[in-house]
């Protein structure tokens, strides 16, 4: 149903229509009124708040507002949907600074502030003019090249490939002996010798891009960054489900998989699949070939590393649990099976132990929790849940095994976070009724991560679940019923979804979001325990992961995900992995500060410890067993 | 030279539980049981009282069980056949309470009947258990709760994925409810979370925290139980409820009191094994904080009887 809202602003008037469950923060920014939110539309801070004077809306949280505020008709516009036609005023003493909204899809990229191609960049062009040969100068091709290499641009030493010979010459006539190579030379010793990798005839444009790309393989998702090392942009990201997940969810399946016979194979054909549609997909958004990117930079868990090179991965599940490798040497893209250049460099990030791998070595740089002053903690949340508490001097870190649910898998009707995906619910206490919001904002088809974290929180906060997560069949309301596996909850009925078929969060859903949430909760409380510190004393939480830039504070806490602190100490940084690929793709020195980084952590492993189980089954509860833990969402469940 | 025992203060004490209600209460029982109000670890006199001594319940079936153990048989006899009867025998034989163990065979209206025959036949506050299927539960506790309102029966067993409909009608005919959950000190708290999320007072709930014959898990029922009132002891409101357990239950699942063809020689006198076996299991739990102990044979319950007698005087 649509409805008008109508804004009253510094004197001006201004009004849309939008549809019931529109937040009052979209409807003021589609009608042209800014309304600054500088907590990022969390309810947080308080500055958005608006006065309502005729209509109905629903205030979703009044965290910021003294009830004698919410009486006169306060709301916060980010916490706040429209319900019918409404007057707002919004208060003309909010100086409203307009923010750049966040793109969903793409993640916001800075380019290194120092970013010097010639200076950091392993990959570089380098122009030739060859002299030609004549019947007196016999010399031939590959000897003539060398020559022009060490005069014209100081490399006394090469190494290619055989394909390189047999394209050398044909290239070497065609450009007429102008040429120009892409090469790969060691930035840190310049003495090695400076790997050649392809021939171009003629002068290639120094501006014109230079492709790579930094992967981060997660146990379900994988991610794919294409970059332009010359400027440093990422120009396409791109990210699917990872194809073994077929073959099992997580990574002790994975490997078990494995360790069949064909397993091995398999396993890697159908993660480098993934890989190859993703370098396809990304270069076509940028009229390139694949053929044109020289370079992969590799992040992933341990197991996801060992998986994709096909090396035995069989230790890593079996006590003492051992990789085979922790950190691979840089090898080419054929060898390893990426169509990107076959000679190009796959730089595989190095890890730390079996469950913390280059993923988390690469978030931990892109965190910056390596520099922190003061401990903070780091967590990736994804299929593994890894954590690092730490600081500029020490750095300890354990690994537990969540599940894919925050990431959409594994859910009946989970799903990534694209087009149709529903990010955000809210559920009326009284009725039950949803409201939500959908990506791309038609028709819902599914669940994303940050949604089922909403609907989790939502449906707890209302009744339609307990702290266990029984559904509450005894609601005697139709959106709540008997399914297949237990109780449901129908969040969409089948008249408004893509499918036509209800999309519901079942018991079984529950249990696996409980668990991976309690996963963990559990898996930081031990780590603080185990250095001594108490959680309440981290500075800051980095959370990375794919879901993590989208997640809400409120609602993590309410289900008692993160700890409960205040909202300000929380920062999302989104796929840290990726992020620390890209930075060590771009920049040698970073990429040298990833080993330094796998060095430095100490690494906890949970099984040897008998404290977990108890902190696990501890947090296997909404939002915690020990409600001290969560005086917020205490004072919540007392509204 | 004098030793002083140092002396233990604690924050927090267990509440007081009551079952059955007399006449003056609303109900019909001869006398009603409370257990629970403990402010200190079981039995240290020097540091506290007990408030409340553990008491004794006996398991009785709705109908004459064919799994239990033929030394069971023999000394219950005929009695088994009409559970007012085995209930008029289980208070002879000593018990403080009788818990009547429903069969999924039972229907709503004979299970109703046969609830108000055993209320009928012994003046003993009574714990009423379904047959342990959800549904089938619900189906029988909910006529019987209601059939007895005011009696302040004991309704079990609720467990973590079924506890709404039992805690609805306790709430609604003023019963205590039973709450079971796996040897787990948190799956322990979360379950009386949930149930007094629902409104229902803490002081008509007891723990059950499961427990394991000896041989079979005893240490780990034991230290959980431990557990739970050491956190009641610091103050955890959540796990300051008195506890029931079933040894009786645990020990004859038991082979060695279960059975006596076919076992090692050296296991020796089956009978004398067996009564044993309950008594052990059961003593272990009365030392660890249990305050109703449900047992099956009468000598047991002699036995057990004399030992909690012993541990108070002392």
């Amino acid at each position: 149903m649509q409805h008008t809202v109508s804004f009253t602003h510094e004197e001006k008037q201004s009004s849309v229509s939008v549809p019931t469950g529109t937040m009052l923060s979209d409807a003021a920014h589609l009608a042209g009124v800014e309304i600054g939110q500088p907590c990022g539309g969390q309810g947080r801070c308080g500055r958005c708040a608006v006065l309502v004077t005729d209509g109905n809306v629903r205030r979703r949280s009044t965290l910021r507002l003294s009830p004698a505020d919410v009486e006169q008709g306060y709301a916060l516009a980010c916490q706040t949907v429209v319900e019918g036609d409404v007057l707002i005023n919004v208060p003309p003493q909010e100086k409203i600074e307009r923010r750049l909204t966040t793109d969903r899809v793409v993640a916001e990229v800075t380019i290194p502030a120092d970013y010097d191609f010639d200076q950091h960049q392993s990959i570089h062009r380098v122009y030739l003019e060859l002299t030609p040969p004549t019947m007196e100068d016999q010399t031939d091709d590959w000897a003539r090249l060398q020559t022009a290499l060490r005069t014209q641009a100081n490399i006394p030493e090469v190494t290619c490939s055989l394909h390189f010979l047999q394209t050398l010459g044909k290239t070497l006539r065609d450009g007429e002996w102008q040429v120009t190579l892409v090469v790969d030379r060691d930035m840190e010793f310049p003495e090695k010798p400076v790997r050649l990798i392809e021939v171009f005839p003629g002068r290639v444009d120094d501006y014109s891009p230079l492709w790579g790309c930094a992967i981060d393989i997660g146990t379900t998702t994988v991610s794919l960054w294409l970059v332009d090392l010359v400027s440093g942009h990422v120009r396409a990201q791109v990210a699917e489900y990872n194809g073994q997940i077929a073959r099992g969810e997580d990574v002790i399946s994975r490997i078990i998989y494995s360790g069949k016979a064909g397993g091995e194979q398999e396993m890697r054909q159908l993660v480098l699949d993934t890989i190859n549609e993703l370098v396809e997909t990304a270069c076509k958004r940028v009229n390139a070939k694949p053929e044109d990117v020289m370079k992969a930079t590799i992040s992933g868990n341990s197991t996801m590393m060992h998986l994709l090179l096909g090396i035995p991965a069989g230790s890593i599940r079996l006590s003492p649990f051992i990789t085979a490798v922790n950190h691979p040497p840089v090898m080419l893209a054929k060898e390893v099976g990426i169509n990107i250049h076959h000679g190009g460099a796959v730089d595989c990030l190095p890890g730390v132990a079996s469950y913390v791998g280059a993923d988390i070595t690469a978030g931990v740089l892109s965190s910056g929790l390596e520099h922190a002053e003061h401990v903070s903690l780091f967590i990736d949340v994804g299929t593994n849940g890894e954590m690092v508490l730490g600081n500029r001097d020490w750095l300890v870190t354990c690994a537990c095994s969540a599940g894919p649910a925050f990431e959409g898998a594994g859910v009946v009707n989970g799903m990534r976070a694209t087009q149709g995906a529903i990010e955000e619910v809210w559920i009326n206490g009284e009725t039950f009724e949803p409201t939500y919001r959908v990506i791309g904002g038609g028709k819902p088809k599914g669940i994303c991560g940050s949604g089922l974290i909403s609907l989790l929180a939502e449906a707890f906060l209302t009744g339609v679940i307990d702290k266990a997560g029984n559904v509450n069949l005894m609601a005697g309301n139709s959106r709540v019923r008997e399914g297949a596996h237990g109780g449901e909850y129908v969040l969409a009925w089948g008249a408004e979804s893509e499918s036509g078929e209800d999309i519901v969060l079942t018991r079984v859903d529950i249990d696996n979001l409980l668990r991976a949430k309690a996963a963990i909760y559990a898996g930081f409380s031990i780590l603080a325990d185990t250095v001594g510190v108490p959680l309440e004393m981290a500075d800051r939480v980095l959370v990375g992961g794919s879901f993590g830039k989208y997640i809400n504070v409120e609602k993590a806490v309410q289900i008692g995900l993160l700890p409960d602190m205040e909202w300000s100490r929380f920062e999302f940084l989104g796929n840290t992995s990726v992020k620390g690929a890209y930075a060590a793709l771009l920049d040698w020195r970073m990429r040298d500060r990833i080993t330094e980084i796998a060095k430095r952590m100490t690494y906890i492993e949970l099984s040897a410890d008998n404290s977990f189980y108890d902190a696990f089954t501890s947090a296997l509860f909404l939002p915690h067993t020990d409600m001290n833990k969560f005086p917020s969402v205490a004072a919540a469940l007392e509204r | 030279m004098p030793i002083e025992i140092p002396k233990d203060k604690w924050p927090g004490s267990i509440k007081k539980v009551t079952l059955g209600a007399t006449s003056a209460e609303g109900g019909t029982r001869a006398k009603s049981v409370t257990v629970g109000g403990e402010t200190t670890l079981p039995y240290l006199h020097f540091e506290a009282p007990t408030p409340n001594k553990p008491v004794i319940a006996i398991e009785i079936k709705s109908h004459r069980p064919d799994d239990w153990s033929p030394l069971l048989g023999e000394v219950w006899g005929d009695a088994m056949n009409d559970p007012a009867q085995w209930a008029k025998k289980a208070e002879e034989a000593g018990a403080d309470i009788i818990v009547l163990a429903l069969t999924l065979a039972d229907s709503p209206e004979d299970a109703v009947r046969i609830v108000k025959s055993v209320l009928a036949a012994t003046g003993l506050p009574l714990i009423v258990w379904g047959p342990g299927q959800a549904e089938k539960d619900n189906d029988l506790l909910v006529p019987i709760a209601e059939a007895t309102k005011g009696e302040k029966l004991m309704l079990g067993i609720c467990e973590d994925k079924n506890y709404r409909t039992i805690v609805a009608t306790a709430m609604a005919n003023g019963h205590v409810i039973q709450a079971r959950t796996p040897m787990d000190v948190n799956l322990a708290k979360q379950l009386n979370i949930l149930i007094t999320d629902m409104g229902l007072p803490a002081d008509r709930i007891m723990m059950d925290p499961t427990t394991g014959a000896l041989g079979y898990g005893i240490e780990y029922g034991y230290s959980v139980m431990e557990r739970l009132r050491l956190a009641a002891l610091q103050g955890d409101s959540m796990t300051q409820l008195p506890m029931i357990v079933t040894p009786g239950f645990e020990a004859w699942k038991a082979k060695e009191s279960k059975v006596g063809d076919g076992v090692p020689e050296a296991w020796g006198d089956w009978k004398f094994r067996a009564i044993h076996w309950e008594t052990l299991t059961a003593v272990a739990l009365v030392e660890s904080g249990a305050d109703i102990i449900v047992l099956r044979h009468p000598e047991s319950v002699k036995r057990v009887k004399e030992t909690i007698e012993e541990l108070i005087a002392v």
